[in-house]
């Protein structure tokens, strides 16, 4: 016991690790912050850097980038309506009508907040529950996938505005966006128009830069001359009383984000999609209406984001499986660094469980300190006026795309994207559906063609699994629920039954 | 929403049609990668998802079919000024052209040179002449850039 | 802010006039390396624990950037395309050497430079601890009864399951669902719910599952049982008749473009020699799950060649029908 607290605390309490784990949150916010510089790829840069380093050393870099990466997405997303990174797509929704109305220091010390809140309940539920989870998670077979999927595709109702037709569409849209590349089973080209380019298909965060940054961009060349909102800056922190109101619904969306970031197929992009639609759902009377700066909008996917932090550490401490792409790269710094990463980790070397649990805590306590200090200067960039944001935006998309593979053709892409964007924007189209079709669209194809052959290709069996498994089953209610609420048949039922 | 009769902006019905058209280019290109429809293969989806685009396309047609453009719009000319008033502002034109031509340089010309004109040339455009302070912050700007990919990030700029 | 220009067209054209003698200083600036598949994943490991002591020899950088994607054609492609001066390595697994046989791209290594083949992995067939199987010769036995019934775990064509099953299929019968993931992790996690009876899996990968009781070794792809490994049966227990395809893995190397000046080619081939041959990384790849092979020059090419016409024969013979071309037709000699 005495061993497993020393090593809890051990980050805490060594001057070194404080100050990396410091620099690390740091050096996250801002890497989080700027879209195309991901926190995927500053991990994998720090594994050359750090390779003579001491493993713990190591570690508490990594862990601090990761958590500050993942909540320094929602800065621009509340301040300029780019999200930095895709977990913060849901962010935008609200912030960033918050942050028009001259209250985005408010929004991103609300932001913080939340975000320290799902962390820490993220790394609660990592200490406590670890091993069920990663149980739990083991039992999603192909067809639960699907089913996730499918779920997700429902939120196009509560994502598409006013009009339902155009939000399907752009579902559509973007999961063939998704499905460009080469097959996975067959390996044969898929909408790629012969471009060897597209055989590895279009990475989501091209969509995502070019159709949040560059069609905002040029959407916002129509008034050039608009004087920019200023900005209240003199609260920050959130009162505690606006912070205990909230609760509830952090700590139901924080149970959304570990779930679902502890799933290997999913992460924080999707965990925060279903904690938006979570909030629309179940939140009767929003501060505003959602869309037009509900701090309930904001709290949502900011908690369940870092929650999934912990989440993901799951499966891969429990098990040496990655819970998401940022996982992925530590297993391999910690195979490098001549580590197991495996089942026999915790046994073999249950300090590296503890003192990530510590240095996770640790990294969100600093998250706090950093995530409210410096918020003045940053919502300035509001302020500065859009003859030199604009141009400024641009060449960030160009640069932030460029980074992810190296590549001009996807440069060309985003910026065909953006145009693309414009112009449904235009015309009424909401770029969430879009986004959420490019990150599900993968996900549903691959989980259906993996569940139809498991079945040997028998749809009649496929349909039978989704409702004799218990877990496939409670999945499909729900799906089933989800829709009877969506229809006209929830109100005939309510009259047929409710009366009697 | 407003209580309004609702209006389609003006060129909405051709950019419905545009959708519509981008849906059967999707379907034809779906439908080659295996040549039919089954139900487990590499097709499959792309068949359904090009399907339900052009369901959807067709859904907006039909519902912008009665709907009127604004009153004041009265022929199919004027809706074409109208349009290339609101989308073509000599400011969004020279700025989308400059983009273009900027992604084009950014190959044979360097990122670091290319960027450092094209943010010049914009600073100025669009901030009507003020020549020192829009070269000063482009400077700061490219420093920054310099500074955060090149040197931290090792980002191989072309 | 020109100056970076001035100085590299400088740097550009003192380099032009004094070709002979600059070339003789290589390297003078930071090497590009381009993985061929993505960051966290065997090749990525390899690679980025090789890298350090590489840099230390040859005294410079090299930044490496992970291009992943079409199973690593756009990486390879992308060298391909850069200039021969030896600024722009590759590092690739053993898939380019099956390109034209699956009409993914027209070359293979072949096109480029071997620099060093650093090392070859071993391949373990693996189960769910409460398998009903102890051995593939059961689960062979079982096969043959119940045909398209167990469940494979693979990674897509061309994937180092769907060669192994190539193999199989070469010398004896399997008929099974093929359930494909999107690399060995998700295969081992989906292995680990029980939700895929069996999956051929590389050791790097499956080693310490298996070590730690969460998954079983049914079969290793060897002749002879190994060290690391105790207890799980070398294939040839089950399939005598494989023996001629051994010893098989996928393997990891570097290459440079093929026009690259001779001089380069040696410097290259001499700092990876020495890395590879380094205590601390031979080390690595074996408790990574991996024997080394250092191979450079004809070594290298033999090596290539053979693995090269090993793979194609036995994937031809399973299922020529999955083929886009045929190894004949390429000029791939019989092993």
């Amino acid at each position: 016991m005495s061993d497993t607290l020393s090593f809890l605390l051990m980050a805490w309490l060594n001057p070194g690790l404080l100050g990396l784990t410091a620099l690390g949150v740091l050096a996250g916010i801002y890497i989080g912050a700027i879209p195309g510089l991901s926190v995927t790829m500053a991990v994998s840069i720090l594994i050359s850097f750090t390779f003579s380093w001491d493993i713990n050393n190591a570690l508490a870099l990594m862990v601090g980038i990761y958590v500050g990466g993942v909540y320094g997405g929602s800065r621009t997303a509340i301040l300029l309506n780019i999200p930095g990174a895709p977990s913060a797509v849901a962010t935008a929704f609200d912030g960033y009508p918050l942050g028009q109305r001259g209250e985005a220091g408010r929004a991103i010390g609300l932001s913080t907040v939340m975000s320290v809140i799902g962390g820490l309940i993220g790394v609660a539920v990592l200490a406590g529950t670890a091993p069920y989870l990663s149980d739990l998670a083991l039992q999603f077979a192909p067809r639960d996938y699907f089913l996730i999927a499918v779920l997700g595709l429902l939120l196009v109702s509560s994502l598409s505005g006013k009009s339902l037709s155009r939000g399907i569409f752009s579902v559509a849209l973007g999961s063939v966006i998704g499905l460009v590349g080469m097959d996975m089973v067959t390996a044969q080209p898929r909408l790629t128009m012969g471009q060897m380019e597209l055989l590895g298909g279009i990475h989501y965060v091209v969509v995502m830069i070019g159709l949040f940054g560059v069609a905002e961009a040029l959407y916002q060349l129509h008034n050039l001359a608009k004087v920019p909102i200023k900005q209240k800056v003199d609260k920050i922190v959130p009162p505690l009383n606006m912070v205990l109101k909230f609760l509830p619904l952090s700590i139901r969306t924080a149970i959304i984000g570990v779930v679902v970031g502890a799933l290997p197929g999913t992460g924080g992009d999707i965990a925060s999609l279903f904690a938006y639609d979570h909030a629309k759902r179940t939140v009767k009377n929003p501060s505003r209406p959602f869309g037009e700066g509900a701090y309930e909008g904001l709290v949502a996917p900011e908690t369940a984001n870092n929650a999934a932090v912990g989440g993901a550490y799951v499966p891969m401490l429990t098990l040496g499986m990655p819970g998401d792409a940022v996982t992925a790269v530590i297993i391999g710094a910690l195979v490098i660094h001549g580590l197991n990463p495996g089942p026999m980790l915790m046994i073999e070397t249950p300090h590296i469980f503890w003192f990530t649990v510590g240095n996770l805590a640790l990294a969100n306590i600093f998250l706090l300190i950093f995530g409210l200090t410096g918020i003045k200067i940053f919502s300035k960039i509001v302020e500065v006026p859009k003859a030199v944001l604009i141009p400024l935006i641009l060449v960030l998309c160009v640069v932030g795309t460029y980074s992810i593979n190296s590549n001009m053709t996807e440069v060309y892409w985003m910026l065909g994207f953006g145009i693309l964007g414009y112009w449904l924007k235009v015309f009424g189209f909401q770029m969430g559906p879009i986004i959420l079709g490019v990150i599900l669209g993968p996900l549903l194809d691959e989980s259906y063609r993996q569940a139809m052959s498991s079945v040997g290709d028998r749809s009649g069996d496929f349909l039978l699994a989704l409702v004799s498994n218990p877990l496939s089953l409670v999945l499909t209610s729900v799906i089933t629920l989800v829709l009877l609420s969506n229809t006209p048949l929830k109100g005939w039922l309510f009259r047929r039954f409710g009366r009697s | 929403m407003s209580k309004k009769i609702e209006r389609v902006q003006a060129g909405e019905k051709v950019f419905d049609w545009l959708l519509l058209l981008l849906s059967i280019g999707v379907l034809i290109e779906a439908y080659r990668i295996d040549g039919g429809l089954r139900l487990n293969s590499a097709g499959s989806f792309p068949v359904g998802l090009a399907l339900v685009m052009l369901v959807s396309a067709l859904a907006l047609i039909v519902s912008h079919r009665y709907k009127r453009r604004d009153e004041r719009i009265h022929s199919a000319l004027h809706e074409l000024q109208v349009f290339l008033h609101e989308h073509f502002k000599p400011h969004i034109v020279v700025f989308s052209v400059g983009a273009v031509i900027y992604l084009a340089a950014i190959v044979w010309a360097s990122f670091y040179v290319s960027t450092f004109i094209f943010l010049a040339a914009m600073f100025i455009y669009f901030r009507q002449g003020r020549v020192v302070s829009s070269l000063i912050i482009t400077t700061a700007a490219i420093a920054v850039i310099y500074v955060l990919f090149t040197v931290v990030f090792r980002v191989y700029l072309p | 802010m020109l100056k970076p220009l001035f100085t590299s067209l400088a740097v550009s054209l003192g380099s032009l006039a004094l070709a002979s003698s600059a070339l003789a200083d290589y390297p003078q600036r930071n090497i590009q390396g381009t993985i061929q598949w993505g960051a966290g994943g065997a090749t990525d490991n390899v690679v980025r624990s090789l890298t350090p002591h590489v840099e230390e020899i040859l005294g410079t950088t090299i930044v490496l950037t992970n291009r992943p994607g079409g199973t690593g054609v756009i990486g390879m492609n992308h060298v391909m395309r850069q200039r021969a001066d030896g600024y722009n390595m590759l590092f690739g697994a053993e898939n380019p050497q099956l390109y034209p046989l699956m009409g993914l791209a027209d070359f293979t290594y072949d096109d480029m430079h071997t620099v060093n083949i650093i090392g070859q992995g071993l391949v373990v067939i693996a189960a769910p601890e409460n398998s009903p199987f102890d051995s593939f010769a059961e689960l062979l036995e079982y096969a043959h009864e119940n045909p398209n019934e167990l469940r494979m775990g693979g990674t897509g064509a061309g994937g180092l399951p769907s060669t192994v099953h190539a193999m199989i299929n070469a010398v004896d019968e399997l008929d099974v669902r093929t359930v494909t993931f999107g690399g060995d992790g998700p295969g081992i996690t989906a292995m680990l719910g029980g939700h895929i009876d069996f999956m051929p899996l590389s050791l790097a990968a499956a080693g310490e599952q298996i070590r730690g009781g969460k998954l079983k070794g049914l079969a290793i792809l060897t002749a002879e049982e190994i060290e690391s490994l105790p207890g799980v049966p070398p294939i040839t227990e089950a399939l005598p008749d494989i023996e001629s395809f051994l010893p098989w893995g996928p393997f990891w190397g570097v290459f440079v473009h093929q026009d690259t000046p001779d001089d380069i080619k040696a410097t290259l081939e001499d700092a990876y020699e020495q890395a590879v041959g380094k205590e601390e990384f031979t080390e690595f790849l074996q408790n990574f799950g991996a024997e080394p092979l250092n191979l450079r020059g004809e070594e290298a090419q033999e090596y290539l060649s053979n693995w090269q016409s090993v793979t194609a024969w036995s994937m031809y013979e399973a299922d020529a029908d999955a083929l886009e071309a045929s190894p004949e037709e390429l000029g791939i000699p019989r092993p």
